[in-house]
C-alpha cells in the first residue's frame, strides 16, 4: 500500500460507515482519564491530556515505524508505545468505580494481525492483565480482569467475526460495576456479556501501553486517530455522541474547563454569597439604602466610585468594609472574607449575575453535599409491600420513629439519620415480614430448584438480590448471603429457613434501607447508572420502588435514552401511586402534620377541637386533589381556585351553609374573601392564637416567594402581641414597619399578611376582632427582586397577585423540585430548576408538568460525583 | 473419687490469647469440680476432621514422614492405614463432598444438606445418656477454624441419626466462647438458642454489608459515608444489648472479635482466600484451646472440631518451622503461579504424583498434624489427669479423620481407599502406640468402636453383615 492511499483510506472508510461521524460535537467528559488525540505529537513522547497528565504520556519505543500525520499517529511495524511508570491514579481510579470505557478510534492495517494484537492494554505480559482492547483478525476482543476472571482477563468479550475491517472504526469496550461488559464498534452495540466479579485484584504495577503487549509479543499495526479511558461505563448514548464527535473531535471539554473565567468563579461561588448575606439585607432593590442597590451591577458603580475594576484602594466599597464602617450595626466581614472582596475587585470586579438571589444562598454549601437517602418510612412501607407483598404499614408507623421535617420537608436527606430505635425496629420488622411471606413461593420466582449447594443458592441470591435491593448484586454481596445460608445450613436448617433468613438479611441491608448510588468519581456530574436512576424515578413519581418494567428498562440499558426516559414516565403517570405521592408532598409542603398538634387557647376558641383540626387537613388535601387531578389545573391555581372541601363542623366554623352529613364540596365564586390554600385553616392556623402578621408573613415570604430575612437579633422579644381595644394586629405590625431597627426586614414579609387580617387565629372569618376593632384585608406585596410594592383591595385581589406572580409559580417548582431531590436548592441547581420551569410552565405548569421536566432533568439523570480524596 | 487439680495457670495458658479472668475460672472450677466427682471418667467421643487428607503412600511413611507431629503422642494413638470408605461414594459428585460426609459416619451423603447418617460421636452419645446429658452441658459442641462452605459436611462433623447436624457449628472462637460459658439472650424474646444464633448470623451478615459501605471500596462520597457510618455505630449498639451474654458475676471479657475472614466473605464462590500461616494458626489454635478447655471443664462431652473444610481453598503464605527448624515457605499463589482457586493449596492434592516430592504437599499436611497435636496435647497435660491417673486425652474416645486417601479426582476407589484414621484408647478399650494396616471398611472399624462403648446399634444398612475388627480391640 502506498503511503498516500494509506493517507485516504480513513476518508474512503468514513463514507462507507452507516453513520457518518459529523465533526465539531462535543466529546463525554465525564469520568474520563486518560486522553490521547495524537495531536502536536513530536519526538518519541505522545501527550496525555487529561489531568493524570504526564504520568500517562506515552514513550514510543521504536520511532522508526511511527509517522505523525494529521493528528493520527500510523503505526506501520513492530513498535510500542507506553508510559514510564505504572499509571497509579488510573489504576485506582478504576479498580475503585470497577468500570471502565476503553475507547479508541482506529484504522487497522489488516484483518490478520491476531493475539490478538493489542491496541490498548493495561498488562504485565501476554499473561497478566487489568484489560486490554485488541484486534483479533476479523474481530475485535475486550478483556477485563475481575476477581472472577483470570489473571489474564480472560474469558474475553468478542465481537463478531468481520466487524474488525480496514476502514476508520470507532471501538469502544466497557465494563459496568454490575459487570456488564459491552462492545460498540461505530457507535453500536455489537456484543454483551456479563463479567462477575470485582476488581480488587486489579494490579497497581502494570504499566499503559498501545499498539503492543508489554512484553513485545502481540503487535498491532494501524493509525491511531484518537484513544481515551475513562474510569466509568458510557451507555451507549454517551458511545453514540463520541461517536458522533468524530475522531477529530477537540480535545474533551473537562479539558478545557480550566479555562472558564476564575474570576467569574470568585464571584458566583465566593462573592455572590458574601453580598447576599452581608449587604443585601438593607441595600438591595427595595430596601436600598442610601440609593444603592447590591443585588445587581449599577451602571454608574465605577463612576460614584463605589466599586472600581482593578482599583479596590479608592473603591467605596471596599474602603467601608476594610474599615469595618459596613456592614452597619451587624458582625464586620471576616479577615478572610475581606481578602476576597479585595481580590475580586483588584482582579476586576466582575459581575455575571443579572441579579443575586439570596433565595440560592441560603443554605451554604451544604446543599451541595451528597447525601444518600434513606427511605422515609412511608417509602420503607410502601417498598416492602411492592417488594414483598407484606403490608407492615401498621407495625411500621408504630415502630420506626417519626421523619423529622428540616427545611420545609420531612424526606430532607440531610436530616434522615438513624436512631437505636431504627435499627431495633428494622430488626424486629425484617421478622416480622419474613414471617409474612410465602417463602417457598416467594423463592420459586426466582428459582426452580430447591437445593443449598453453591450454584444453585449463588443464582437464586443475585436473582432474588436483584430484586430486594433494586439493582444487581456485587461479587462481595452474593458472598456474604451466601454465606447466611451456608450458616443455616450448619445450624440445621433447610432451604426454606436459608431463603428466610437471606430475605430477612436483606430486608436490612443498607441497600434496602437506603438508595445507594455511586458517587465517586472525579467531581463532574455523571449520568445515572441505571438502576439508581430507575429508583429515583419511582421515588420521585410514586414514593415507591421500581416496578418490574422500569427494572428491566435499567437493565437493558433503555433508560440512558431520553425518550425511552419520556416514555417511562408517562407510563409511571397512570399509576395511582403518582396521585399518592402528590399529597404527600402537599402535606410535607404545607406542614399539615403540625394540625393534629394544635392547642389553641381554649378560653379564646372553645370550638376547636381535634376533629375540626381533622377537617381542616382533609380540606387542603381534598382542595389539592380536585384542583391539581380532578380538574388538572396549574399548580399557581391552588392559590386561588374558588372551592373547597368541608365537613358541616368545618362549614358551620367558617359561617358557610353546611352540607350533609359528611366532607362536601363548596363552590366558592360568590364568596371573594374565601378561596385558596391561604385561607384555608390549615394555613391560617400558623399565625397561633393572635393571628400573627409576622408567622403568617413569613409564611407567604419564604414558601410561596422564597424571600429571605434573617432571623431578628438575638435581644429582640419576639413573644407575639396581643391584640387590645384600639389595637389590631395590623396596627402592632405597623409600628415595627416604622421602627428603624425593625422595619427593613418587617416591612418586606408583614404587609403579605394584611389581606389575611379578617381570618382569626383559627381561620374563622370576621370584620371586627373580640375587642370590636374594624378589620381589613387591603395591603400591598413586595415581591423580591423588585422596588416597588404592589397594592390589593382585598384577601381576593392578594391571592390572584400571588397566583399570576412569576415569582410564586417558579418557587412551587422549586418546593417540588426540592421534594423530588430530597434535599435543599443552592445556586449550583439554579439553572436546572430554570430549565425545568421553564419546560413545566410551558407545559401549563400543572403537578404532571412540572415533576415530568423534574424527572427528565438533568437534576435527576446525572449524578454529582466527589473527587477521589474526598 | 479425687479431683484431678486443675491448674489455674496452665489453664489461663490453655486459653491463649483469650483473656480469662480469675473470678470467673474460680466459678467455673466448682462447678467442673463437682461434675468431675464421679466414679470414673466419663464416656465422651470428638471428631477431629482436617481437610484434604494424607495420601495413602504417605502414610506408609510413618512418623518419618508427615505424620511427625504426632509421634509425642504416639503411645496415645492407634494410627490406622488401609480403612477404606469407597462406599462413601455419591456418583456423579466429586469426593471432597463424599469423603467429607463419609467420615466418621461411614455413609455417602444423603442429598446436598444431610449426612447419610449418624456420626459415630452421636450413636456413643445416644448409648451413653440416653436421658440426655447432666444439665448445664452443651450436648454437642461443634466448632472449627475452615472457609470452604459450600456444602454443610465439609466442615461439620456431627450428625443425628436422621442426617441433619447435631449441633450448629461456631466458627468463630468468640462464638464458641459463648456456646460453652454464656448464654445468650435476644432483648425481649425467649427464643432458643438456635434462633438467637441465626438472628445474630443475620446481623453479622448487615454489619458487613454496612462495613462494605464505610471501606476503602465504598462508591460513597463522604456525607453519606458518614451516615452508613452512624448506621454501622447504631447496629453494633443494638447487637451489643441484643445479644448481651448473661454470664456468671464476674465473668471475663469476650475472646477479640475474629480477624479472619468468616462468613460468605470467607469462601468468594469457591475462589479461595489470601491467608497467612500466622493469622491461620492463631485462630485455629484459640479455637482448639477454648474447645479442650470446655472439655477439660467438662462442659461437654461429644461433638466434633474442624481444621480446614474438606477441599478447603485458601492460599497460604508464611514460613513453617517444626522443632526448631524450618520446613517450609509456604506461597502457595507463587509456587502455583496461579489465582483464584487455582492457586489454592488444594490443587497439591490433585495434582500428588508418588514418584515424585510433593514437597507442597507434604509441607501443607505436615502443618496440619502439627496443629491436630496441639489440640490433641491440649488434653493431655498434667491438668488433665482424671481419676484413674490418665488424661482425657486417654479416657476420651477421639476420633481423627480426613476426606480422602487420594486427592486426585480421576479414580474413585483409589480416592475413598486408605482414608487416614487415628484413634486414641477409649479408657483403655482400643489399642493405641501403634500404626495398623487395617485393610478394613471405615464402617466396620467404627462399629467396632461403637461396640466397645457400649451402643447397641452400629451405622450403615441394617441388613448388612457386621464385620467386627478385632485388631483395634485392645
Amino acid at each position: 500500500m502506498t503511503p498516500r492511499l494509506f493517507q485516504l483510506l480513513p476518508l474512503l472508510a468514513a463514507s462507507f460507515l452507516c453513520c457518518t461521524p459529523s465533526q465539531g460535537q462535543e466529546r463525554i467528559s465525564s469520568g474520563l482519564q486518560v486522553f490521547y488525540d495524537f495531536r502536536g505529537t513530536e519526538g518519541t513522547i505522545v501527550k496525555n491530556k487529561t489531568s493524570l497528565g504526564k504520568a500517562a504520556d506515552l514513550r514510543i519505543g521504536n520511532p522508526k515505524p511511527v509517522k505523525v500525520r494529521d493528528g493520527s499517529l500510523v503505526i506501520t511495524g513492530k513498535t510500542q508505545l507506553r508510559t514510564d511508570e505504572p499509571p497509579q491514579k488510573l489504576i485506582d481510579a478504576i479498580r475503585k468505580s470497577g468500570a471502565i470505557t476503553a475507547e479508541a478510534w482506529i484504522t487497522p492495517a489488516n484483518t490478520s494481525q491476531a493475539g490478538p494484537a493489542r491496541i490498548l492494554t493495561l498488562s504485565k505480559d501476554s499473561n497478566e492483565r487489568n484489560f486490554t482492547l485488541g484486534q483479533d483478525g476479523k474481530k475485535f476482543e475486550f478483556r477485563f480482569r475481575t476477581t472472577k476472571t483470570g489473571k489474564n482477563g480472560t474469558p474475553s468479550l468478542s465481537s463478531q467475526g468481520g466487524t474488525a475491517k480496514t476502514g476508520l472504526t470507532h471501538v469502544v469496550g466497557t465494563r459496568s460495576r454490575a459487570g456488564k461488559s459491552t462492545i460498540y464498534i461505530n457507535g453500536k452495540k455489537v456484543a454483551d456479556k456479563k463479567v462477575d466479579g470485582s476488581t480488587v485484584n486489579w494490579d497497581g504495577s502494570f504499566r499503559l501501553a498501545l499498539a503492543d503487549e508489554l512484553n513485545f509479543s502481540r503487535p498491532w499495526m494501524g493509525t491511531f486517530h484518537l484513544v481515551a479511558i475513562y474510569s466509568r461505563d458510557l451507555n451507549s448514548a454517551e458511545v453514540a455522541k463520541n461517536f458522533k464527535a468524530g475522531p477529530g473531535a477537540d480535545s474533551s471539554p473537562s479539558l478545557t474547563k480550566a479555562k472558564i473565567d476564575p474570576q467569574v468563579e470568585l464571584f458566583e461561588n465566593q462573592i455572590a454569597p458574601l453580598l447576599s448575606n452581608h449587604c443585601l439585607e438593607c441595600h438591595d432593590t427595595s430596601t436600598n439604602k442610601g440609593k444603592l442597590d447590591l443585588s445587581r451591577h449599577g451602571k454608574s458603580f465605577a463612576d460614584d466610585g463605589i466599586l472600581i475594576p482593578k482599583n479596590h484602594v479608592d473603591s467605596l466599597l471596599w474602603e467601608s468594609i476594610e474599615s469595618d464602617e459596613m456592614p452597619k450595626d451587624r458582625p464586620s466581614l471576616t479577615a478572610a472574607e475581606k481578602t476576597l472582596v479585595k481580590k475580586w475587585i483588584a482582579g476586576g470586579a466582575k459581575w455575571s449575575l443579572a441579579q443575586i438571589d439570596p433565595a440560592l444562598y441560603v443554605h451554604g454549601n451544604q446543599a451541595n453535599e451528597n447525601w444518600i437517602q434513606r427511605l422515609t418510612t412511608p417509602e420503607y412501607i410502601a417498598t416492602v409491600n411492592s417488594t414483598t407483598g407484606v403490608d407492615i404499614s401498621a407495625q411500621a408507623n408504630k415502630r420506626i420513629p417519626i421523619d423529622l421535617r428540616a427545611d420545609g420537608f420531612s424526606n430532607t436527606a440531610y436530616n434522615l439519620g438513624v436512631d437505636l430505635k431504627h435499627i431495633s425496629a428494622y430488626s424486629d420488622l425484617a421478622g416480622a415480614i419474613v414471617e409474612e411471606i410465602d417463602v417457598p413461593a416467594f423463592a420459586k420466582r426466582f428459582s426452580s430448584k430447591r437445593l443449598l449447594t453453591d450454584d444453585v443458592m449463588r443464582a437464586l441470591i443475585e436473582k432474588m438480590g436483584q430484586w430486594m435491593l433494586r439493582g444487581p448484586l456485587e461479587a462481595h454481596e452474593v458472598d456474604t448471603y451466601r454465606g447466611l445460608t451456608t450458616t443455616v445450613a450448619s445450624a440445621g436448617g433447610d432451604f426454606d429457613d436459608a431463603v428466610a433468613l437471606v430475605i430477612e438479611a436483606m430486608l436490612q441491608s443498607p441497600r434496602f434501607l437506603y438508595r445507594i448510588e455511586v458517587q465517586q468519581g472525579d467531581g463532574t456530574d455523571w449520568p445515572t447508572a441505571p438502576f439508581a436512576l430507575a429508583s429515583r424515578l419511582s421515588y420521585i413519581l410514586w414514593g415507591d420502588r421500581p416496578d418490574k418494567e422500569l427494572m428491566n428498562a435499567a437493565e437493558n440499558g433503555s433508560l440512558s435514552d431520553r425518550d425511552e426516559l419520556a416514555k417511562q414516565v408517562k407510563r409511571m403517570m397512570n399509576d395511582p401511586r403518582v396521585r399518592k405521592q402528590s399529597f404527600q408532598f402537599a402535606e410535607d409542603w404545607m406542614n399539615l402534620g403540625r394540625l393534629q398538634n394544635l392547642l389553641p387557647d381554649p378560653g379564646k376558641f372553645p370550638d376547636w377541637d381535634d376533629q375540626l383540626a381533622s377537617d381542616m387537613k382533609q380540606e387542603t388535601l381534598s382542595f389539592f386533589e380536585e384542583v391539581v387531578w380532578n380538574e388538572n389545573r396549574p399548580l399557581s391555581d391552588l392559590l386561588n381556585a374558588q372551592v373547597t372541601f368541608l365537613t358541616p363542623a368545618l362549614a358551620k366554623h367558617y359561617g358557610l351553609p353546611p352540607k350533609g352529613e359528611a366532607i362536601a364540596k363548596h363552590d366558592l365564586s360568590k364568596n371573594p374573601d374565601r378561596g385558596g390554600l391561604l385561607t384555608q385553616g390549615s394555613i391560617l392556623t400558623i399565625g397561633g392564637d393572635e393571628a400573627s402578621m409576622v408567622t403568617r408573613g413569613l409564611f407567604v415570604m419564604n414558601d410561596l416567594l422564597r424571600g429571605v430575612v434573617k432571623a431578628p437579633p438575638p435581644c429582640v422579644d419576639t413573644t407575639p402581641v396581643p391584640s387590645e381595644p384600639g389595637l389590631t394586629q395590623r396596627s402592632i405590625a405597623l409600628e415595627r414597619i416604622g421602627n428603624k431597627n425593625c422595619g427593613g426586614c418587617h416591612s418586606k414579609f408583614e404587609p403579605l399578611a394584611f389581606g389575611l387580617e379578617k381570618f382569626d387565629g383559627i381561620g374563622a372569618f370576621h370584620a371586627k376582632d373580640r375587642h370590636g376593632n374594624e378589620l381589613r384585608n387591603d395591603g400591598e406585596i413586595l415581591f423580591p427582586g423588585t422596588a416597588e410594592s404592589v397594592k390589593y383591595q382585598n384577601s381576593a385581589e392578594l391571592m390572584n397577585l400571588l397566583s399570576k406572580s412569576d415569582r410564586v409559580r417558579e418557587s412551587i417548582t422549586w418546593k417540588l423540585t426540592q421534594f423530588a431531590l430530597g434535599r435543599p436548592l443552592s445556586a449550583g441547581d439554579a439553572g436546572a430548576v430554570e430549565k425545568i420551569h421553564t419546560g413545566a410552565i410551558k407545559g401549563g405548569g400543572t403537578y404532571v408538568d412540572v415533576i415530568t421536566a423534574i424527572a427528565l432533568s438533568d437534576l435527576v439523570r446525572k449524578t454529582k460525583t466527589s473527587k477521589p480524596n474526598q | 473419687m479425687k479431683r484431678s487439680p486443675l491448674s489455674r495457670r496452665s489453664v489461663l495458658r490453655g486459653i491463649g490469647s483469650a483473656a480469662i479472668g480469675l473470678p470467673f475460672l474460680e466459678e467455673m472450677m466448682l462447678t467442673s469440680a463437682a461434675a468431675a466427682a464421679q466414679s470414673a471418667a466419663p464416656v465422651r467421643a470428638f471428631n477431629v476432621f482436617f481437610g484434604l487428607g494424607i495420601p495413602a503412600p504417605l502414610q506408609t511413611e510413618g512418623y518419618d514422614g508427615v505424620l511427625e507431629p504426632l509421634k509425642p503422642l504416639a503411645d496415645k494413638l492407634l494410627i490406622m492405614r488401609n480403612v477404606d470408605q469407597v462406599r462413601c461414594d455419591e456418583k456423579g459428585i466429586n469426593a471432597h463432598f463424599d469423603g467429607a460426609s463419609g467420615a466418621f459416619t461411614a455413609e455417602p451423603p444423603h442429598g446436598e444438606a444431610k449426612s447419610g447418617g449418624p456420626s459415630i460421636d452421636q450413636v456413643i452419645r445416644k448409648a451413653n445418656y440416653p436421658d440426655g446429658l447432666p444439665p448445664g452441658m452443651v450436648p454437642t459442641l461443634v466448632g472449627g477454624t475452615f472457609f470452604r462452605r459450600s456444602r454443610i459436611s465439609r466442615y461439620v462433623h456431627s450428625y443425628n441419626d436422621d442426617g441433619t447436624v447435631a449441633a450448629t457449628m461456631q466458627e468463630r472462637p468468640r462464638d464458641l466462647f459463648e456456646r460453652v460459658f454464656g448464654t445468650l439472650r435476644l432483648a425481649g424474646s425467649n427464643d432458643d438458642v438456635k434462633k438467637q444464633r441465626l438472628k445474630r448470623s443475620i446481623l453479622d451478615s448487615v454489619v458487613e454489608q454496612y462495613k462494605f459501605y464505610t471501606g476503602p471500596n465504598s462508591p460513597l462520597g463522604s456525607a453519606s459515608k458518614s451516615r452508613v457510618t452512624d448506621h454501622l455505630d447504631r447496629i453494633r449498639e443494638f447487637e451489643q444489648r441484643a445479644f448481651e451474654m448473661e454470664r456468671p458475676e464476674g465473668s471475663p471479657p469476650l475472646p477479640d472479635r475474629s480477624q479472619l475472614l468468616h462468613g460468605g466473605q470467607a469462601d468468594p464462590g469457591g475462589e479461595g482466600i489470601d491467608i497467612t500461616l500466622k493469622q491461620l494458626t492463631d485462630e485455629w489454635r484459640l479455637m482448639a484451646d477454648l474447645y479442650a478447655t470446655a472439655i477439660q471443664m467438662d462442659r461437654t462431652r461429644f461433638g466434633s472440631i474442624t481444621f480446614l473444610a474438606a477441599g478447603e481453598r485458601i492460599r497460604l503464605t508464611g514460613d513453617y518451622e517444626y522443632g526448631g527448624r524450618k520446613v517450609f515457605s509456604f506461597n502457595d499463589r507463587k509456587h502455583l503461579n496461579a489465582t483464584g482457586s487455582k492457586g489454592c493449596s488444594h490443587e497439591y492434592w490433585h495434582r500428588f504424583n508418588p514418584d515424585k516430592k510433593n514437597e507442597e504437599l507434604r509441607a501443607h499436611a505436615h502443618m496440619k498434624m502439627r496443629e491436630i497435636a496441639w489440640f490433641l496435647s491440649r488434653l493431655d497435660s498434667k491438668d488433665c489427669l482424671e481419676a484413674n491417673g490418665r488424661t482425657i486425652l486417654d479416657n476420651s474416645l477421639i476420633t481423627i479423620s480426613t476426606e480422602s486417601g487420594d486427592g486426585r479426582h480421576n479414580d474413585v476407589k483409589r480416592e475413598l481407599s486408605g482414608v487416614f484414621h487415628a484413634m486414641t484408647g477409649a479408657s483403655g478399650r482400643l489399642k493405641t502406640g501403634q500404626i495398623m494396616d487395617v485393610g478394613s471398611e471405615g464402617i466396620d472399624v467404627y462399629n467396632t468402636v461403637i461396640e466397645s462403648m457400649g451402643g447397641k446399634t452400629g451405622l450403615g444398612p441394617k441388613e448388612r453383615e457386621k464385620r467386627r475388627v478385632d485388631a483395634i480391640l485392645a
